[in-house]
């Protein structure tokens, strides 16, 4: 037990500092964006484990030789009130403060998991009201050829048109594919082609395919409840960026290549049209920073591709992410 | 017969283009297709619950106004997208983060040349 909640320790501070700063540096995160994926949803799963692990066996190893028949001790302990058997055992306080760490630890991240998704579902149910009483379906996304946007034809994850010059385009998940919705603005279809307004459209439809945001909620969730860990700063810009990459690659598999640059390079805010708003505190002046290294990652990895990740490096990295995960669980319920 | 999401954005068109309050009935004359006075004021409370329309009680009958422009709820629109307020995570992604003037520059020169 003792070797255990140690083992649980070192994994914590392991996922808590370094494995996050050098995955999140690494490159074969550019060539396979999925296993880089894998890889850090691996991570949270361990990190968050061995964290409240590490405190729980410690805070059992008076009451079992294992943590299932330590758990049960202790219930039934609690259930009896029997303060003479924590004498008899030589638990101190140290071990029952450990135990109370752990329980909390729990619930705090259960409880923020909890109130983020429920915040984020309310927020966009908001938006999406929003969008739907702004926006105008698309039609003639390209009047020369005379089909509407992609999608648009099976009228259920037809992109929206909000009027603003503005150059945007994103996707807002929803409980079902019916209430999902991809919004672009005025501005990007003034700025774009067909082709490119096909392929930015491929793009959000990657991000809804695939599920981003059940993805990257766990992250978001993560961040808020622990701010000052390094994981989840790390965690929560890496998964983003990825989550990107893997939606682009999703457009790539049925368009060109040139029309994603092209898209990200001239749906960019052009200099005189947004330079009252993005001087000094407009409304894309925060966004920027942020999204500026990600957008610069994505056009130098469509400008120029990676090489091709090899099949036992990929190999590798799945069967470190799958023992990420079995590793640390197997050992709480068997050891 | 239009289903309560399209008269919604029916009404709220409506609303906005027009510069004074108005009635129920007055909202129904100006639809099209004529729906029931009832499904209008379901509608038009359904709006208000969202925070989409006032309704002035001043007077019989109530006159229904926008809560704001609808400018105003697209610039509100674009700071959730973009970050600045509300919540970031609510909206998946924007496609478009933003690329500098000068790297924006410097792609259409090679896209041109290319």
């Amino acid at each position: 037990m003792i070797w255990l909640a140690a083992f649980l320790a070192v994994l914590a501070v392991l996922m808590a500092a370094p494995a996050p700063r050098l995955l999140s540096g690494a490159t074969f995160r550019l060539s396979s964006p999925w296993t880089a994926m894998l890889l850090w949803q691996a991570m949270a799963l361990a990190g968050g484990l061995s964290l409240i692990g590490a405190p729980l066996v410690f805070g059992l190893i008076p009451f079992g030789d294992s943590v299932p028949s330590a758990v049960a001790e202790v219930l039934r302990l609690v259930r009896a009130v029997d303060y003479g058997a924590l004498e008899d055992r030589h638990v101190s306080p140290v071990h029952l403060f450990s135990l109370c760490l752990a329980v909390l630890l729990a619930g705090h991240l259960l409880l923020t998991l909890l109130r983020t998704s429920t915040r984020t579902l309310a927020a966009r149910r908001r938006h999406r009201d929003l969008v739907r009483l702004l926006s105008s379906p698309a039609h003639g996304g390209s009047p020369e050829r005379g089909t509407p946007v992609e999608g648009s034809g099976t009228g259920r994850r037809a992109a929206l048109i909000i009027d603003h010059e503005i150059p945007l385009a994103y996707c807002l998940p929803g409980v079902t594919a019916a209430r999902s919705m991809t919004v672009l603005s005025q501005g990007m279809l003034d700025a774009l082609g067909a082709e490119d307004l096909d392929a930015v459209v491929a793009h959000e439809h990657t991000h809804l395919q695939q599920r981003h945001h059940l993805l990257t909620m766990a992250f978001e969730a993560w961040y808020r409840a622990l701010p000052w860990l390094p994981t989840t700063r790390y965690g929560r810009e890496a998964v983003l960026e990825l989550t990107e990459m893997l939606a682009d690659d999703g457009a790539l598999r049925d368009h060109p290549r040139e029309a994603l640059v092209r898209s990200l390079a001239l749906g960019a805010p052009a200099s005189e049209a947004t330079t009252d708003e993005t001087s000094s505190d407009g409304p894309l002046a925060a966004a920027h920073h942020d999204d500026l290294q990600v957008t610069a990652a994505r056009l130098r990895r469509l400008l120029s591709p990676p090489p091709q990740m090899g099949r036992t490096a990929r190999g590798a990295v799945v069967v470190l992410a799958a023992s990420l995960m079995v590793v640390p669980t197997a050992m709480l319920l068997i050891v | 017969m239009a289903s309560l999401g399209e008269l919604e954005r029916s009404v709220m068109s409506i609303l906005w283009d027009d510069s004074e309050a108005l009635s129920a009935n007055e909202l129904r004359g100006r639809l099209g297709d004529g729906p029931a006075v009832t499904t209008v004021l379901t509608v038009l409370s359904r709006l208000e619950k969202k925070g989409m329309v006032v309704r002035d009680r001043g007077l019989r009958p109530h006159r229904y106004s926008p809560a704001a422009s609808r400018e105003e709820h697209t610039v509100d629109l674009l700071n959730e997208v973009l970050g600045t307020a509300g919540d970031r995570q609510a909206v998946l992604t924007r496609f478009i983060g933003g690329v500098s003037d000068s790297e924006a520059a410097a792609l259409r020169r090679i896209l041109q040349e290319g």
